[in-house]
């Protein structure tokens, strides 16, 4: 935990700077929709991966899990192994582990 | 009893207790959010009509993205200066988060009403005609002489009341009506009521359970009503919702649109489509149409020669989901601007002002008409799930804004007499308003951009 004074005052111009980073991002997020790559899917990837790492700088320096106790690790690990879970669900509906239908293929939108 | 350990770190977890707490909830909430996010990706996949890439309002939602970043930056900042001790710039910090709460919303609310006001209808051809209702879809009646209404003699639900369920759908001057007595009365509240009473006291005096009332026009009267205002009607019938019924001849149920859309890519001969029949759209249109589905196609092949023209969504998008900017079509050559998406909306206050019509206006024939409904969850299931998610992060919005606007407001004593206290408060404040942003960061693309 920064909780030092002067660990924050130097941390302030990061929490900008970050801003600044993360409005970037999204600008490119908008222009790189508008850019048809060779399959839809790609554009969605490229989109992901983008806000995964906007997501990743605010966890990690505005919430501060860049420097946190393990008990929230420990916690955050419950976390990230259902939601997991949770995204994998719909695979289900897709390739039917009972019949192995799969019941259509994926359309490229 | 105060709760233990607000201010310094209990010894075995090594943090104050709020901060656990408030770790914990999130990670409850990121299973609610990624519960939702999964439907998401199932819906997306289970999709039977092309998803909507870049229709909803993408500078509205990067005005809001920004917004939203910005507030983060300040809720973290208000954090640091409390830290510091900076009284002055944690309030302004603090002020400027919740401001951008209220922007955010603002711009949510404006967007959500361009929505309910804005109406797809699906023809029977599966071409999707996008526009605004001027006057809705109503249900016209001409030569209306007489009415039937029935009064219970018990109290119910349903009893005739003319005045509020009848009335207000007359075009024009309601005309005088005479009684079966031969009295010639204007009807309102009080000659009805007498009329009633005196009904109810004759049935009473045959054992009926109800007395009926007939009400002959002096005149012919004209019916414009919704759907939605009226109960029923037939070709010769028409019955109100207060139970009163009318008699005389059905003149049209049929829909006005003022179009802005003609979405084509439901039709297998694109040009052929309904939207172009001679009664709607028209010949000027239908050119403009392929000329504008041409020039999108040619210019793919052109800028893409490899790739298969039946697999991009954006060129199906561009090349059959036509806008219509302009009242009467566009003159040859000028068809093709390189507008896209998300000009689908027409100025929300646009009423029924003929003369500045922005776009052709068209009479729907009932038996044209397969399905229609305005921008919310009824229409598709990308709607719903739009609905579903941006209501839920609103929602959250709203809820992580108040509790902010509570440590700024009324946390005062605390700011003074223990600041390292409402410091561990804010923070855990910030952490749910970043949890916030952070559910943003991935909506934004999914629903608007990808």
């Amino acid at each position: 935990m920064a909780d030092n004074i002067e660990a924050i005052q130097k941390s302030v111009k990061k929490y900008i700077a970050i801003g600044a980073l993360l409005i970037f991002f999204s600008g490119l997020t908008v222009a790189l929709s508008y850019i048809e790559l060779p399959t839809h899917g790609l554009n969605i990837l490229v989109g992901m991966i983008l806000a995964t790492i906007k997501a990743a700088l605010v966890a990690l320096i505005f919430m501060h899990l860049n420097h946190e106790r393990s008990t929230i690790y420990k916690i955050l690990a419950f976390t990230a192994v259902f939601a997991i879970v949770l995204f994998v669900l719909f695979v289900l509906s897709h390739d039917d582990p009972l019949t192995f239908s799969g019941f259509y293929s994926p359309v490229d939108r | 009893m105060d709760i233990p350990y607000t201010v310094h770190a209990r010894p075995d977890t090594g943090l104050y207790n709020a901060k656990i707490g408030i770790w914990l909830f999130l990670a409850s909430e990121v299973m609610l959010f990624g519960g939702l996010f999964s439907a998401y990706i199932f819906l997306r996949v289970g999709a039977d009509y092309p998803w909507p890439v870049h229709d909803l309002d993408v500078t509205l939602g990067f005005v809001n993205t920004v917004v939203l970043i910005a507030s983060s930056v300040t809720v973290v900042m208000a954090w640091a200066c409390l830290k510091m001790r900076k009284f002055g710039w944690y309030r302004i910090n603090m002020a400027i988060t919740v401001l951008c709460a209220a922007v955010f919303m603002i711009n949510k609310t404006l967007e959500y009403k361009a929505k309910f006001a804005h109406y797809a209808v699906k023809l029977t051809d599966g071409t999707l005609l996008t526009g605004h209702l001027p006057h809705g879809y109503q249900i016209k009646f001409d030569g209306v002489t007489e009415l039937s209404l029935s009064v219970p003699v018990k109290k119910s639900a349903v009893s005739a009341d003319p005045v509020g369920y009848v009335l207000p759908f007359i075009e024009g001057d309601a005309p005088k009506f005479k009684t079966e007595d031969g009295q010639e009365i204007t009807l309102d509240q009080a000659t009805f009521a007498s009329l009633a009473a005196s009904a109810v006291e004759k049935a009473k005096a045959a054992n009926k359970g109800s007395a009926s009332i007939k009400l002959v026009a002096a005149t012919p009267v004209k019916f414009a009503a919704k759907p939605s205002e009226i109960f029923g009607y037939t070709d010769t019938t028409i019955t109100f919702r207060d139970g009163t019924t009318a008699t005389g001849k059905l003149v049209d149920d049929k829909m006005t649109l003022e179009v802005d859309g003609v979405d084509a890519r439901g039709v297998a001969q694109s040009e052929k489509s309904l939207a172009f029949d001679h009664r709607y759209l028209g010949e000027a249109w239908q050119k403009a149409f392929v000329s504008n589905r041409d020039h999108h196609i040619s210019k793919f092949e052109k800028d893409y020669p490899t790739r298969d023209k039946s697999k991009s969504a954006t060129l199906q998008k561009e090349a059959l989901f036509f806008k219509l900017h302009s009242a009467t079509p566009p003159a040859e050559g000028e068809a093709h601007g390189e507008k896209h998406g998300a000009e689908a909306h027409a100025p929300a206050e646009h009423g029924g002002g003929h003369g500045e019509a922005h776009h052709p206006t068209v009479v729907l024939e009932k038996k044209d008409i397969t399905f229609f409904s305005n921008f919310t969850p009824k229409l598709n299931t990308y709607y719903a799930i739009y609905f579903t998610l941006t209501g839920l992060h609103g929602a959250h919005v709203v809820v992580g804004a108040l509790v902010l606007l509570y440590f700024l407001v009324f946390d005062d004593k605390r700011l003074k007499k223990d600041p390292e206290h409402l410091a561990n408060r804010v923070e855990v404040g910030g952490l749910f308003w970043h949890f916030v942003d952070l559910v943003w960061i991935f909506l934004f693309p999914l629903l608007y951009l990808l």
